[in-house]
């Protein structure tokens, strides 16, 4: 009788046992990605998608607050534009440029994005530490969006791994920090500076929102965009 | 020359009025951008305010610089976007990058420059609102809805997904004045149901880009919902219908049922249900007849009836010799009687009718005047005694026919009657033959209860002879009162047995004629077991005899009263002779001590002897059917 048992349940569940033993559409590499159930191309571009949202949204907030309390005038509000250390990035700022380039490049151009605001953000990190009447709400969101945008990156390194089949991208933080290069001289002023970089930051997140979302209506016409 | 300087005083003093009254020429005041939007995130306008051209002709000029380059461009449309505004095509239009934005007034005298705007295409955007919103009535299972559709405006690409809108709609009936507000997300279709019926809606709808502004609220849709609501009507005439039916279906059950239903719900109070009562008769008001009415004319019932239901408690008399046996009927009786006329304290079982001597009395003196008719003598109050003693001697005359009947002691009730009713003496002077002496008894116990009926005299006998077994019981100093409402009345009480005895012994009665030697018998006392204990009293003429002597002067007494302590309050009338013969009490055979006080009188008057006497025993106060008051008096002995 439990001879009977036992024979039912492995027939039952004998397609569990091919499936534990064959290693599903994931590749190691490094030993970052192991072993892992497939996850949809499409759901993995919407949960990019929608941590580039939360970050933006965030970075928007952190923004807005820097600059309630801390720079009060309009004119100053105005500065700030020049000095974005992403402005060297080859990155396509019209919608006719960005509607011209391919799903690679924007990828490629989102992942180039977030690697370059990582190194900033913990420097900001640092710097808005250092003040005296920084508010505990502002120092949060920057330090959670700083988080969250290392994650975003080893979002975008699968999604470009699984839409492109490209190899493993190596998430080189070698590069000098873009900081230095764009340490503006006049920009000495430490609160400046670090409106600066929220400010910059925050639109970096927008762009990089916006890319993903049109490479998200490129790759699905099911979703029906329109 | 003066004249002439003054007069052209004076006209430059007007030019220069003139000059001054007429408008100011001045470089025109700072214009200001109110402001810019996109509504693609393709291209954007600008709007500004210009402020007082200072009376010259004034020309605007807006100038932008992007963020990255010093090169200072001029708006290339002016005229697009309407006056005072500046728009920017696709071609011009960069994103994420900023644009700095003056607008500078220009007229003869001098220019204005506005303070620069920073603004980014990116976080301007507001689009246009949505087009083609089209309302529809949809059915669904009679209960009708809106269906609202809409496009997103017809310049914003979201078909690539280069701006996400998500869409609003409101929603109100013609004649009210708040919106109701619902979302619709990024969908482009919306359901509104909870529709009123015959209602006149209008409906909106406007879009927002996922970081921007609001749109501008669409062109109102006009859309009217049929009556639907004779559906919802049917259905209710229906309910009502079946209801109605229902209801009179149940009005009329309980219409027709209307009389078990009152039963049920009030029931009938139960109206007297006595065998011949009358409600008529109590209406009106005539008790006489109601109670008339009530009277059965076979009751107590003829039949055998068992009288072991009465209940009642018996006499056990335990007799210790047979020929010892004499009864003191005189005494007892006329204690009892005496008793039961003054009595009021004792009311117990048995003894009811003893108390209510008025009823009892009247039926004796009745029965009794037609007997005594012959025997009455001058004074009444002897008639009465004499005819009482009389009584009583008939009435022992007839226990002395019906013989001795044993002791019956099978039941282990009381009867200790028959038997004790040994012959008695016979003191009348005027004998009366057995039959007459019978045949009193029997008018005796007839007159004495109508509810006891008994067949034959032999009953008659018992019941008399019950009567006795009575009148033994109870302990009373020898009066002459005849007893004999009360001990008719505990003859009907009295025992079945008793009357069962004689009964049966009735027959027998005569078979004895050898006792008619007059014995008599004490009651000594009344034990625990409710046993009557009798002894025999010694002959003596001095004392009972002389009580019995009726030549002597009736000697009777009469029970006064009882007073709290038992004790029995005797009142001797002593006829004839002044002297009031003080009868020692025989202490021993009885109780205790009793003390006796004597009065003597004179006068012709019955004398009263007030004896006393004092209970002895507890025990002995309660007897069987509550006699005790008797029972524990010390036996009197009156003159």
């Amino acid at each position: 009788m439990r001879i009977i048992q036992r024979g039912v349940w492995a027939v039952l569940l004998w397609p569990n046992l091919l499936a534990s033993s064959v290693p599903l559409d994931c590749r190691e590499e490094q030993g970052i990605l192991s072993r892992c159930p497939s996850i949809s191309q499409e759901k993995l571009l919407d949960r990019v998608i929608e941590h580039a949202e939360l970050i933006y949204r965030v970075s928007e907030e952190s923004c807005s607050l820097y600059e309630d309390m801390f720079i009060p005038l309009q004119f100053q509000r105005n500065q700030v534009g020049y000095a974005c250390i992403t402005k060297t990035l080859p990155v396509p700022s019209s919608k006719n440029e960005i509607q011209q380039i391919s799903d690679k490049w924007l990828l490629h151009s989102v992942l180039m994005l977030v690697q370059s605001w990582i190194e900033p953000l913990v420097y900001l990190q640092t710097s808005l530490d250092r003040y005296n009447a920084a508010p505990e709400m502002l120092l949060n969101k920057t330090k959670w969006v700083s988080e969250k945008l290392i994650s975003l990156e080893q979002g975008v390194v699968v999604l470009i791994k699984k839409m492109l089949d490209e190899g493993m991208l190596t998430i080189n933080h070698s590069e000098q920090g873009l900081l230095q290069n764009g340490v503006q001289p006049q920009m000495l002023e430490s609160v400046m500076r670090d409106y600066t970089l929220l400010s910059c930051f925050k639109k970096d997140a927008h762009k990089m929102e916006a890319f993903l979302k049109l490479l998200k209506c490129r790759q699905t016409d099911r979703y029906n965009c329109s | 020359g003066a004249m002439m300087r003054k007069v052209i005083l004076l006209l430059l003093l007007l030019c220069f009025t003139a000059h001054t009254r007429g408008k100011l020429h001045s470089p025109p005041a700072k214009p200001g951008l109110t402001s810019c939007r996109s509504p693609e995130k393709e291209t954007f306008t600008c709007w500004w305010k210009p402020g007082s051209d200072g009376g010259l002709p004034t020309t605007h000029a807006l100038y932008y610089r992007k963020e990255s380059s010093e090169t200072v461009y001029e708006c290339p449309d002016y005229h697009t976007a309407g006056e005072n505004s500046c728009f920017f095509n696709k071609n011009d239009t960069s994103i994420w990058v900023n644009y700095n934005i003056t607008v500078v007034a220009t007229n003869a005298l001098g220019r204005a420059f506005s303070d620069p705007v920073e603004i980014d295409v990116v976080y301007i955007v507001k689009p246009n609102p949505p087009e083609k919103v089209t309302v529809t009535v949809m059915e669904d299972k009679g209960w009708p809805f809106l269906r609202v559709s809409w496009e997103p405006p017809h310049k914003a690409d979201t078909r690539s997904g280069w701006i996400t809108l998500i869409y609003e709609l409101r929603v109100k009936l013609e004649e009210e004045i708040d919106w109701e507000m619902h979302l619709a997300g990024q969908q482009k279709m919306f359901n509104i149901f909870s529709l009123r019926s015959g209602g006149k809606y209008l409906v909106e709808v406007r879009c927002k880009p996922d970081h921007g502004f609001w749109s501008e609220w669409s062109s109102t849709s006009y859309i009217k919902v049929p009556d639907y609501f004779h559906r919802e009507k049917s259905t209710w005439i229906l309910i009502t219908v079946f209801s109605t039916f229902t209801f009179l279906i149940l009005m009329w059950l309980l219409h027709m049922n209307r009389h078990n239903l009152k039963h049920c719900i009030l029931p009938p109070v139960p109206g007297p249900k006595i065998k011949g009562f009358d409600k008529q008769l109590l209406k009106n008001g005539k008790s006489n007849q109601i109670f008339s009415a009530l009277v059965v004319p076979d009751f107590p019932p003829a039949t055998s009836s068992n009288y072991e239901d009465f209940q009642v408690e018996y006499l056990e008399v335990y007799v210790r010799r047979e020929q010892e046996l004499v009864l003191e009927e005189s005494k007892d009786l006329h204690n009892s009687c005496l008793k039961s006329e003054s009595s009021t304290s004792d009311c117990d079982s048995g003894r009811g009718s003893c108390d209510s001597h008025t009823l009892l009395m009247a039926k004796c003196r009745e029965a009794k005047e037609g007997e005594r008719q012959t025997d009455r003598e001058c004074s009444p109050m002897r008639t009465e005694a004499q005819r009482r003693l009389k009584d009583w001697e008939e009435e022992a005359l007839n226990y002395a026919h019906a013989g001795i009947v044993s002791l019956e002691m099978s039941s282990g009730r009381v009867k200790t009657w028959p038997s004790v009713f040994s012959p008695l003496p016979r003191y009348s002077s005027s004998p009366l033959d057995q039959q007459s002496s019978l045949q009193m008894a029997k008018q005796l116990s007839l007159s004495t209860s109508s509810y006891l009926t008994q067949p034959g005299h032999s009953t008659k006998e018992a019941l008399g002879q019950s009567y006795w077994d009575l009148c033994l019981s109870s302990k009373q100093p020898h009066l002459l009162n005849p007893p004999t409402p009360v001990c008719r009345e505990l003859q009907a009480h009295s025992d079945v047995n008793i009357s069962s005895i004689g009964h049966k012994r009735a027959p027998a009665g005569p078979r004895s004629p050898a006792l008619h030697t007059t014995e008599y018998v004490e009651v000594q006392r009344v034990d625990n077991k409710d046993t009557l204990l009798l002894q025999p009293v010694v002959q003596g003429c001095g004392r009972m005899g002389g009580c019995f002597q009726m030549p002597h002067g009736e000697v009777y007494s009469k029970v006064k009263g009882v007073d709290s302590d038992n004790v029995l309050l005797l009142q001797r009338e002593g006829m004839g002779e002044d002297r009031c013969p003080c009868v020692e009490q025989e202490t021993n055979e009885v109780t205790g001590s009793c003390h006796k006080s004597c009065t003597v009188s004179t006068t012709q008057k019955p004398s009263g002897c007030i004896y006393t006497a004092v209970p002895v025993r507890d025990e002995m106060a309660t007897m069987a059917n509550g006699y005790v008051d008797t029972a524990t008096m010390c036996t009197l002995h009156t003159c």
